[in-house]
C-alpha cells in the first residue's frame, strides 16, 4: 500500500557486517598518530640521542604515558555509558580522589604509593558501588543520582586529601603536591597499565553490541534484553580498575579522561567497539604528546604533564566546540 | 475479522476483580496461552488507584487499543505491561501464559516490545544503526528493515541522527525500532501522537496489519476514537479512577463508554467520533 509512494530508496544492509572503510582509515590514521608520537617522545628530550637513555629512562617513561593515557581516556568512555552523560569523567565519581587520598596516606605512613593509589581508587569504587546500588537497578532517572553520589564522594575524599596534605612533613610536601597535579616524573615501566588497557579494550569490544544498546537507555536496553545491571557493575568494576592503576602510576592527571571519548563521539563516532580503539590510540597519543612538552618546554626542568595537558588541551577542545562541530 | 471470537474481558461496568473466564475457542491452531494475561493487576501511582484489579487477554490476531483521559494511567499500565518498573502494583502479568518475572530477559525481548513515548537519545545514534541494534528475533515474517523503513515513511532518514529528526518522525522511527526487535507482542504508548493526518493513516494502516492472526499483537494507547475504531479489534477503556472496561472495538466505542472514558458528551457521525 504505501509502497506506491515511490520511496523506496535503496538502504544498507544490516549494519552488523558493516565495519566499513571510514572506521578502518579513521582507525589507521590515529594508531600512525600515536606511533609518531611515541617515536618522538623517544627520541627527543634533555641527553639528546644517546641508545642508553633511550632504554633506561625514556621509554620506560613513554610506555608509563601511553598506559595511562589508554587507561584514562577508556575509563572516561566507560562512565560516560554508564551515567549516559558525556561529561561524565574519572573525576566526577571520585575515583581519583579516592586514589589521591590513598596515595597521601602511602606517603604519611610510608608505605609504598602505588599500593595506597590503588586501594584509594578501589575504596572510592566500592564505596559509590555500595551507595548506587537502587540506582544501579533503576531505570534511565538513575544516572544523575549516580552523578551527584559521585561528587559528594569526591568533595569527600577531596578535603580528606586536603587536610592530609597540611600533616604531610616538609621535604615531602613538594612530592605530594606534584604526585597530586599529575606527574610522570617518577613513573616506572610497569608494562601493567598498558596490559590493563588490552584487556579494557577487549572487554569493550567483546561488549560493544550490548553497551551500544545501553546507549539507547537503560530501560530500552532492558527491553531489548540486555541485562542491564551486570553490565553497568561491570562498567563501574572496570572503570574503578583502570583509574586506579593509572593514578598510582602517575598521580590524577585530569583531561584525557573527559575529553577523548567526548572528542571522537562530537566526529560523529558513535560505536562502541570503535570509541574504543580510538580512544585508546588516541589517548596514548595525548599524553605521551603532553608528557613530552612537560619535559622540553624548560629543559632541564620538569612541567606537571597534567597541568601542561590542560593548558594546552582545553583551549583546543574550545575551539572544536566553537567550530560547531556536530 | 470477527472480533466475537476473542472473549471479552469486561466486567460488568468493569467491576474490579471480576475475572473473565471464559476462554476462547481457539481459532485455527493458536497456541492456547494468550501473548498477554493479567491476573487482578492493580497500579497504583501517588496514592491513587489507575486500574484495579484488571484481568485481561491479549490473544494473538488481535489489536487492542487503551484509551483514557490524560493522567488516567495507560503510560504506566503499559509499562507494567512490559515488565518495567512503576511506582505502585499488584497482581499478576503473564506472557505466553508464563509469569512476567519468570522470563530470563534476553528471552522477554522476544516476547514483548515496548515502544516508549519519550525516548531517551542523549548519545542519538543513527537511524540505521538504532534499527540494526534493536533486532533481536531475525525477522522471520518478510520484513526486511528496509520495507518496513519504507512501510512508515522514514526509508530516507537512515542516515539521520536522532536528535536531528521532527517529533513525527522520530515516532515513526521508535516505531520501526519496537517493530524489528521482532517480539510476538507490542506494546505502544501513544504511536500517533505527533503524527500528521497523512501519517495517521500510513501508520495507521502499518498497525492493521500487524497483528496476524496466531503470531502476533499490539496494545497502543491512543486517544482519537476514529482512528481507533479503524484501526483495533479491541479497546481497553481505563476510566482513572481504577475502573476499567474491556472489549471489541464496537462494544467500547459507544456513547455512554466514551463519556465515562472522557467526561464529555460524544455523539458518531458517519463512523467518525465527535466530542461535543
Amino acid at each position: 500500500m504505501t509502497d506506491t509512494r515511490g520511496m523506496r530508496v535503496p538502504v544498507l544492509p544490516p549494519a552488523s557486517t558493516h565495519s566499513g572503510d571510514p572506521a578502518v582509515v579513521r582507525v589507521a590514521l590515529v594508531a600512525l598518530a600515536a606511533v609518531l608520537v611515541a617515536a618522538l617522545a623517544l627520541c627527543l628530550g634533555s641527553g639528546g640521542w644517546d641508545w642508553q637513555l633511550i632504554v633506561t629512562l625514556r621509554a620506560p617513561r613513554v610506555a608509563a604515558a601511553a598506559g595511562v593515557g589508554s587507561l584514562l581516556a577508556l575509563a572516561g568512555l566507560g562512565l560516560q555509558v554508564l551515567l549516559r552523560n558525556p561529561l561524565a569523567d574519572p573525576y566526577v565519581l571520585g575515583h581519583s580522589t579516592g586514589a589521591s587520598v590513598g596515595a597521601l596516606a602511602a606517603l604519611l605512613l610510608g608505605a609504598q604509593l602505588w599500593i595506597g593509589a590503588a586501594a584509594g581508587a578501589l575504596v572510592a569504587g566500592l564505596a559509590l558501588l555500595w551507595l548506587a546500588r537502587p540506582a544501579l537497578a533503576a531505570s534511565d532517572d538513575a544516572s544523575p543520582r549516580l552523578i551527584l553520589l559521585g561528587a559528594m564522594l569526591a568533595s569527600v575524599f577531596g578535603a580528606i586529601a586536603t587536610l592530609m596534605l597540611v600533616l604531610v612533613p616538609d621535604q615531602r610536601l613538594r612530592g605530594a603536591i606534584f604526585w597530586m597535579v599529575g606527574d610522570l616524573s617518577g613513573a616506572d615501566a610497569s608494562l601493567w597499565n598498558l596490559a590493563g588497557a588490552a584487556v579494557f579494550v577487549a572487554w569493550l569490544w567483546a561488549r560493544g553490541r550490548s553497551i551500544d544498546r545501553l546507549m539507547l537507555g537503560a530501560d530500552a536496553a532492558w527491553l531489548l534484553g540486555e541485562p542491564v545491571r551486570r553490565l553497568r557493575l561491570e562498567l563501574l568494576v572496570f572503570a574503578s580498575l583502570a583509574v586506579g592503576l593509572a593514578v598510582a602510576t602517575s598521580g590524577s592527571i585530569g583531561f584525557v579522561g573527559l575529553v577523548v571519548a567526548q572528542g571522537w563521539r562530537l566526529a560523529g563516532v558513535l560505536r562502541t567497539r570503535e570509541l574504543a580503539v580510538l580512544s585508546t590510540l588516541s589517548g596514548a597519543a595525548l599524553l605521551m604528546g603532553a608528557d613530552l612538552l612537560a619535559r622540553l618546554v624548560v629543559a632541564p626542568m620538569e612541567l606537571p604533564v597534567g597541568a601542561v595537558m590542560a593548558l594546552i588541551g582545553a583551549p583546543c577542545f574550545i575551539w572544536f566546540l566553537a567550530r560547531g562541530v556536530k | 475479522m470477527s472480533p466475537s471470537l476473542q472473549s471479552t474481558a469486561a466486567g460488568p461496568q468493569g467491576a474490579p476483580g471480576l475475572a473473565p473466564e471464559r476462554p476462547s475457542a481457539a481459532s485455527g491452531q493458536v497456541s492456547d496461552a494468550p501473548l498477554l494475561e493479567t491476573r487482578a493487576l492493580t497500579v497504583r501511582a501517588a496514592g491513587r488507584s489507575l486500574v484495579d484489579g484488571l484481568a485481561w487477554r491479549v490473544h494473538a490476531g488481535e489489536r487492542w487499543c487503551v484509551i483514557g483521559r490524560n493522567g488516567a494511567g495507560k503510560s504506566l499500565v503499559l509499562r507494567a505491561l512490559a515488565g518495567l518498573s512503576v511506582p505502585e502494583r499488584s497482581g499478576e502479568v503473564l506472557w505466553q501464559g508464563r509469569a512476567q518475572q519468570a522470563w530470563p530477559v534476553g528471552a522477554a525481548a522476544a516476547v514483548r516490545a515496548l515502544m516508549p513515548q519519550q525516548a531517551q537519545d542523549r548519545f542519538a545514534l543513527t537511524v540505521e544503526r538504532t534499527l540494526a541494534l534493536s533486532e533481536v528475533v531475525a525477522l522471520a515474517h518478510v520484513r526486511r528493515t528496509d520495507e518496513l523503513m519504507a512501510e512508515l515513511d522514514i526509508a530516507g532518514l537512515a542516515a539521520r541522527r536522532a536528535d536531528q529528526l521532527s517529533g513525527g518522525e522520530r515516532q515513526r522511527v521508535a516505531l520501526a525500532q519496537c517493530a524489528v526487535q521482532g517480539a510476538a507482542l507490542m506494546l505502544l504508548d501513544e504511536p500517533v501522537s505527533f503524527q500528521d493526518p497523512a501519517h495517521q493513516q500510513i501508520v495507521g494502516r502499518w498497525l492493521a496489519r500487524a497483528a496476524p492472526a496466531g503470531e502476533r499483537a499490539w496494545v497502543a494507547s491512543a486517544h482519537d476514537p476514529s482512528w481507533i475504531g479503524r484501526v483495533a479489534t479491541h479497546v481497553l477503556a481505563l476510566f482513572g479512577d481504577g475502573r476499567w472496561q474491556a472489549g471489541p472495538v464496537d462494544e467500547i466505542l459507544c456513547t455512554p463508554v466514551l463519556e465515562q472514558t472522557y467526561g464529555c458528551a460524544w455523539r458518531s457521525v458517519e463512523g467518525a467520533w465527535i466530542p461535543a
